[in-house]
């Protein structure tokens, strides 16, 4: 008979009590190793927002920003330059064209003034055989008025057939019949691989990506709704300038605004807009967000600061991340306050248990037993009752960690929503009002910022990984040791004489 | 050769010091089978307790074979009480969720016997006390008085210790099994030459042991009539 195989029979002494005992220990192991959970899927979350999201940086040429227009082109080899730069994990560069429709022959007008500013050179770079898919508008109308130096042809007025703007378009052209033929530019971007202008993946819903990146290569990606226009399909074909051009793919953007754009090879970009390893816009990925603005500093200075704008995403991340941040700390103080009712638990129990057993420590020491192998026994009866809430304790935990992360993360993101509601809206408006087309940012905002959330707590994975067990465990036997060490002093100072109390 | 030197026991209660012991002299040859008698509340047990090193003298000395045990370390103590001493208790003291055969394998373990030797040994103790073998693997709570009590001798062996010391190892017992007990303890006695100093308040019982003294007032003196 070994002092373990003894403890472990002392362990089950009282079955109904240790029962009771494993019970309590499992709910309080369980919630401290589903806190351990939350707390590792938070931390993973954040490390892998923290490399996903906010962490890009967008290059323009110096005075662009803001309608200026002026300053000398990027080009490809400020790519590599800005690739050597430390921290920086990859750099995408694009060429932004605007096409308008060869048959309306409509007029190259200068470049938009005003909050109309566009990023790049918004001048024409040449015409497509497509037609645009998306109405002037009102707006649109207006601001090619205001801007442009031609009024010859008249307008068709509601030229814009269908589309959900056309009432509105439709009324006011009407009485602005006038005005000239106006047609809204395509968009045409030259991409280097499968990642649009903001290194996000390009969503191609039918067909291929592009795979033929030469100069000469006629392959195209067209957006949903320009496709539907212009009735395309994989395969059709249109022409840019004097090119004939195939649809490999269709992709979907999720606006109405930006499916009504192509996507090109770069170099083809470049020779049909015959602007040679120019590009408009360089945006650089940093390995992390931490390194966000180190990066965006070394990158102005080694791409020269007068030439180029270097300039951040929105800072929402970093909101929603403070707010996981708080999720983190509060699974970890959740995580120490269950282990340390857990090594409370055992603590009382074990004192409770020695303060029975006085008598037989007793005997114990009367025959031969040193001080160290009864603590010994003790420590590993404590043990087999900890090790086997553990396991229960575990199994609870997988069987919950789920629903309490999600209830952490949900809680908290209440604010978070708003917060990255307001930057996500804030965004869209940006961007519209860079395109020029105008229009306010629709006041459902908070949906959407409130289905980003959602989304956010989706990708929390809270399976058990086995680490986070293995971390677990062995903290929670570190409590248990602890709280069965002290009884097992207490041991030593029982006195061999408690052997002949009460006879 | 057990040797008790003046010795004192003093506890302190509220408000006055009582000596249940109080300078007690006496000697005993090896493989002696010796008594000691009194009334209830004589210092009978405490005096037990301070030979067996289960709780320390006030003052005066304990030698056994000559080392002064009052002198040594607790650690010491520890290796004096396992090597040297065997105790018998009136409550017999087994540990209940034990068989009766792990409990004579407990001191054993203590000493550091290896386990096949631990359990060939504790047969053999429980075969020499009379226990029979059906009961060596039996709870000893599920065992009857007599039968722990032949445990606990058996576990007092377990050792090969200088001195038993067992505290009413009958008072538990009816007249019959308690007239075994002694029987066997005599028996053992003369057989290993162990010293056994018996506390009993039966004269019956007390009649078969070769030496009997009687403690009273805090003080020991021999018995020498019959
Ligand atoms: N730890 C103690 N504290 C105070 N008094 C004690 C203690 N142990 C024993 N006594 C007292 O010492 C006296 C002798 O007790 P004990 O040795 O048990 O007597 P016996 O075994 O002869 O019946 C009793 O009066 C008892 O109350
Ligand atoms: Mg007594």
């Amino acid at each position: 008979m070994s002092i373990l195989a003894r403890s472990v029979g002392n362990a089950f002494r009282n079955k109904v009590r240790s029962g009771a005992v494993v019970i309590i220990l499992a709910v309080a192991i369980g919630l401290a190793l589903s806190m351990l959970v939350a707390n590792q899927a938070v931390a993973d979350k954040i490390t892998s927002l923290k490399a996903s999201v906010g962490n890009n940086l967008t290059v323009n040429p110096a005075g662009s920003r803001g309608g200026q227009g002026g300053g000398e082109p990027l080009t490809t080899a400020d790519l590599s330059t800005a690739s050597s730069v430390a921290h920086v994990s990859s750099v995408n560069g694009t060429l932004s064209l605007r096409l308008s429709n060869a048959s309306t022959t409509a007029p190259a007008p200068a470049a938009p003034e005003g909050q109309g500013g566009s990023r790049t050179g918004r001048a024409l770079s040449g015409t497509t055989s497509l037609v645009s898919a998306v109405d002037p508008g009102t707006l649109g109308n207006r601001e090619n008025g205001r801007t442009s130096t031609s009024a010859a042809t008249a307008s068709s007025g509601a030229t814009a057939s269908s589309g959900a703007t056309a009432s509105s378009g439709a009324a006011v052209a009407g009485s602005t019949a006038v005005r000239p033929a106006f047609s809204i530019p395509i968009e045409a971007t030259g991409v280097s691989g499968s990642v649009n202008a903001a290194a996000e993946p390009i969503n191609i819903t039918n067909g291929t990506a592009l795979n033929d990146f030469a100069a000469t290569s006629a392959q195209a990606l067209v957006g949903s709704t320009l496709a539907a226009k212009n009735s395309l399909t994989v395969g059709s074909a249109f022409t840019i300038n004097d090119r004939t051009m195939t649809v490999s793919g269709i992709f979907d953007a999720g606006t109405a605004f930006d499916n009504n754009a192509i996507y090109l090879p770069l170099t083809a970009a470049q020779t049909l807009a015959n602007q040679p390893s120019e590009i408009s816009t360089m945006t650089v990925l940093v390995d992390s967000i931490d390194n966000v603005n180190a990066t965006k500093s070394a990158l102005a200075s080694a791409l020269g600061s007068t030439r180029v704008d270097v300039t951040a995403g929105p800072g929402r991340v970093e909101s929603t991340i403070g707010s996981l941040g708080s999720v983190q700390s509060i699974s970890l103080i959740g995580f120490i306050a269950a282990v340390g009712t857990a090594g409370l638990i055992v603590l009382l129990i074990m004192i409770m248990v020695v303060r029975e057993r006085r008598r037989e420590i007793g005997v114990l020491k009367a025959i031969g037993a040193s001080n160290r192998s009864i603590g010994v026994q003790f420590v590993f009866e404590a043990l087999v009752l900890v090790v086997m809430g553990s396991v229960v304790g575990a199994v609870l935990a997988s069987v919950s960690s789920n629903s309490i992360v999600g209830a952490l993360v949900s809680t908290n993101m209440g604010t978070t929503a708003a917060v990255a509601g307001s930057g996500r809206q804030g965004l869209l408006a940006a961007r519209q009002a860079a395109g020029g087309f105008g229009g306010s940012a629709a006041p459902g905002g908070g949906r959407g910022a409130f289905a980003g959330a959602s989304q956010l707590i989706g990708t929390i994975s809270t399976s058990l990984g086995w680490q986070t067990l293995v971390l677990g465990v062995l903290g929670i036997l570190l409590i248990a040791a602890l709280g069965a060490l002290i009884p097992a002093l207490l041991t030593a100072k029982v006195r061999p004489i408690e052997v002949l109390r009460g006879e | 050769m057990l040797e008790v030197k003046d010795v004192v026991k003093s506890f302190k209660t509220d408000d006055h010091t009582i000596k249940p012991v109080n300078g007690v002299s006496f000697s005993l040859e090896q493989g002696t089978f010796a008594a000691i008698l009194g009334k209830s509340g004589s210092g009978k047990s405490t005096l037990l307790s301070l030979l067996g090193a289960l709780d320390k003298a006030t003052s005066g000395d304990v030698l056994v074979d000559g080392v002064n045990i009052s002198a040594l370390p607790d650690s010491k103590l520890t290796a004096y009480r396992r090597d040297d001493i065997g105790f018998v208790f009136q409550q017999y003291n087994l540990i209940p969720n034990l068989s009766a055969k792990e409990n004579v394998m407990l001191p054993m373990e203590f000493a550091g016997l290896p386990r096949a030797k631990r359990s060939v040994r504790a047969a053999q103790l429980l075969n020499q006390v009379e226990l029979t073998e059906d009961m060596h693997n039996r709870k000893a709570n599920k065992l009857s008085g007599g039968q722990q009590q032949r445990v606990s001798i058996a576990r007092a062996l377990a050792n090969n210790p200088k001195l038993i010391l067992a505290d009413e190892p009958t008072g538990n017992l009816d007249d019959e099994t308690g007239e075994l007990i002694i029987e066997l303890l005599r028996s053992l006695c003369h057989e290993k030459n162990t010293t056994i100093l018996v506390v009993t308040h039966d004269q019956a019982l007390a009649r078969k042991t070769d030496r009997r003294f009687r403690l009273a007032r805090g003080k020991i003196s021999e018995i020498t009539h019959h």
